[in-house]
């Protein structure tokens, strides 16, 4: 079985690759995605602390992280809808009236 | 000190009221929005746009008489009320009810007659609040989320124009990865702990080996994720787009209130989470917790390097820009890095400066974003310096008010600007940060230049285009004439409110 160890290492690695990915993409919707693996591979360490300190409020706080996930997604797809009736494209370059 | 979980609902009204007040007008609000028709848009944008203010009044009023007043922390678990967290409060309603009152004058400029603005806004305005209170650095994360996602809707306010939604979408993106940063910081700290409570935190750091790379790790992740919002170099990348994009009032808005909130929640974890203000109480608990100054070692050269970038990056770039909302920005990223020197500094009397700085930079902003709604007419009608040459003839008292807002940026006595940076500065020369001091004040010469540069262009030049604006609506003068005067009064009588500032941050040290 694995240790506390492994699930911290894992979750590392997945927040990395969503922030990597985050960085490194160009298309909006990637990026949405990519942070909503940063905070679900935070919900995974969470859920891994909470089971091996015996602490039932870890468990409870995934919960609340999952309710600003989605707060999060709604307001931010609807921001990107709104731009796309502009723009026509979702892909973040194109966003450039605004630089410098 | 025994912290008590206790649930009452005087408790809650002590303690939470503002929250309570804001929350509950909220909703209220909600279905007044929806039931009430009002006889012409207009007269309803304004019957909400004056309920949402009196709601914010009502808020302030409460914090004043009664939470001022406590003279003890009080947690209710997640919340804490002590005068810390009542003097942000106080600034945060404050900002909220000078934005809420222009904002009544800018949308209807800009003909825009959707009042689930001011549902926003108010809603905005109490997820701020909960932030500055929050001592859980889990409720610290939600609230954070409750004022972005408010703050995301107001900014892409204006949804047929691009550049509010570009920007809008920029902050949303960057934002969200800097909360995730946050977030992954305070999971770190619970691992390692088994605390998400930030006093209860530094009980359990003290007694742990807490130089641990975990615990450092976390230190660094949480700070990432508040200097994203405090917009601190090198995470201020959003700044600039986001304050130009929005309608101008909420840039005053966010420019203020959310920088006051984050950086007083900075000042909270560092100090009651991370940091030994606590030796003065005579506990023998907090003896042990003077031990974790020693994290200071690895936080404070990051801060050092971090202020210094901030205070050039910001002034430096601002010298080039057009467009005076575009370089208000650059210039809210420099007051941000003068405010880190206080936070640096971390004594009594940095403490006290960065307070008063966040009072006297949150009415000369709101007073100088109020000023560029006003000469703009519609959003982006006029807004660059070529635009504002020789309007000083034209609308002088709005060019005297802009003026003046832009001196007391600057710095320059009698202002309360100049106040608020000279104790920033001598807090951090008599922790011996003297370097750091002396190229803080270099940078504020550079500053000087372009707050200057829009005076003289508003004064010194002939214009190049017809620019007329519409009357402006007797609420919005005297909101800034009231700022104004603030200002200049703040400037010349500094020692009341440094008084009110130095009692709320010796609850910090003394309480917690």
């Amino acid at each position: 079985m694995a240790g506390l160890t492994e699930y911290v290492i894992l979750s590392a690695i997945l927040f990395g690759l969503g922030a990597i990915g985050f960085l490194t993409r160009r298309n909006a919707l990637i990026m949405f995605m990519c942070i909503e693996l940063m905070l679900n591979a935070v919900n995974l360490s969470l859920v891994a602390f909470a089971h091996f300190r015996v602490d039932l409020s870890g468990q409870v706080l995934v919960l609340f992280i999952f309710a600003v996930a989605a707060a999060e997604v709604a307001v931010g797809l609807a921001i990107l809808i709104a731009l796309f009736r502009h723009v026509k494209d979702v892909d973040i370059t194109e966003y450039n009236l605004l630089k410098w | 000190m025994d912290l008590q979980y206790s649930f009452s609902l005087a408790k809650l009204w002590s303690i939470c009221g503002a929250q309570v007040i804001m929350l509950l007008s909220g909703l209220v609000l909600l279905f007044v929005e929806i039931f009430y028709k009002g006889k012409s848009p207009e007269r309803r944008l304004s019957t909400i746009g004056w309920l949402t203010t009196i709601a914010m009044a009502l808020a302030l009023g409460h914090v004043c008489n009664k939470e001022w007043n406590l003279d003890e922390v009080v947690f209710m678990g997640a919340f804490s009320m002590e005068k810390f967290s009542a003097f942000l409060v106080a600034v945060v309603l404050m900002a909220g009810i000078m934005a809420s009152i222009l904002s009544i004058g800018y949308l209807k400029n800009n003909k825009i007659y959707r009042t689930e603005y001011f549902l926003l806004l108010a809603f905005a305005v109490y997820g701020t609040i909960a932030f500055v209170q929050a001592v859980d650095l889990l409720m610290i994360f939600i609230t954070l989320e409750i004022m972005s996602l408010g703050i995301y809707c107001l900014a892409a306010f204006l949804r047929d124009d691009r550049l509010s939604l570009e920007g809008s979408l920029k902050y949303f993106l960057i934002g969200s990865f800097g909360s995730a940063f946050l977030l992954f910081g305070i999971v770190l700290i619970y691992g390692f702990t088994g605390e998400i409570n930030l006093t209860k935190i530094s009980s359990v750091l003290a007694r742990a080996p807490f130089q641990h790379p975990m615990v450092l790790v976390a230190l660094a992740m949480i700070m990432v994720g508040l200097m994203f919002k405090i917009s601190m170099v090198p995470f201020h990348m959003w700044a600039p787009d986001v304050y130009e994009g929005s309608p101008s009032v909420v840039t005053g808005f966010m420019a203020t209130a959310v920088k006051a909130a984050a950086i007083g929640v900075f000042i909270k974890v560092m100090a009651v989470g991370f940091g030994p203000v606590l030796s003065l109480s005579g506990q023998p608990e907090f003896y042990a917790n003077a031990l974790l100054g020693a994290l200071g070692a690895y936080w404070k050269p990051i801060l050092w390097w971090i202020s210094l970038l901030t205070m050039f990056f910001g002034n430096l770039i601002a010298v080039n820009q057009r467009n005076v909302k575009r370089m208000l920005a650059y210039s809210s990223i420099a007051h941000a890095g003068y405010m880190t020197l206080g936070i640096l500094a971390s004594n009594d009397m940095g403490r006290m400066g960065v307070l008063f700085y966040l009072f006297a930079y949150t009415i000369m902003n709101i007073g100088a974003f109020g000023v560029i709604y006003c000469l703009d007419g519609q959003e982006r009608h006029a807004q660059t310096l070529e635009d504002y040459r020789g309007l000083g003839y034209k609308y002088p008292g709005l060019s005297f008010l802009i003026s003046l807002f832009l001196v007391a940026m600057a710095g320059l006595p009698p202002t309360a600007g100049f106040i608020g940076k000279f104790y920033v500065f001598a807090a951090a020369i008599r922790s011996g940060y003297l370097l750091l001091a002396a190229l803080g004040i270099l940078t504020s010469v550079i500053g000087a230049y372009y707050y200057l540069r829009v005076v003289y262009m508003l004064y010194m030049k002939d214009p190049v285009r017809e620019i007329s604006i519409p009357g402006v609506s007797v609420s919005t003068a005297v909101i800034l004439i009231a700022a104004a005067l603030a200002v200049i009064y703040l400037g010349i009588l500094p020692q009341g409110l440094t008084d009110v500032a130095d009692a709320a941050q010796k609850t910090l040290s003394l309480v917690f």
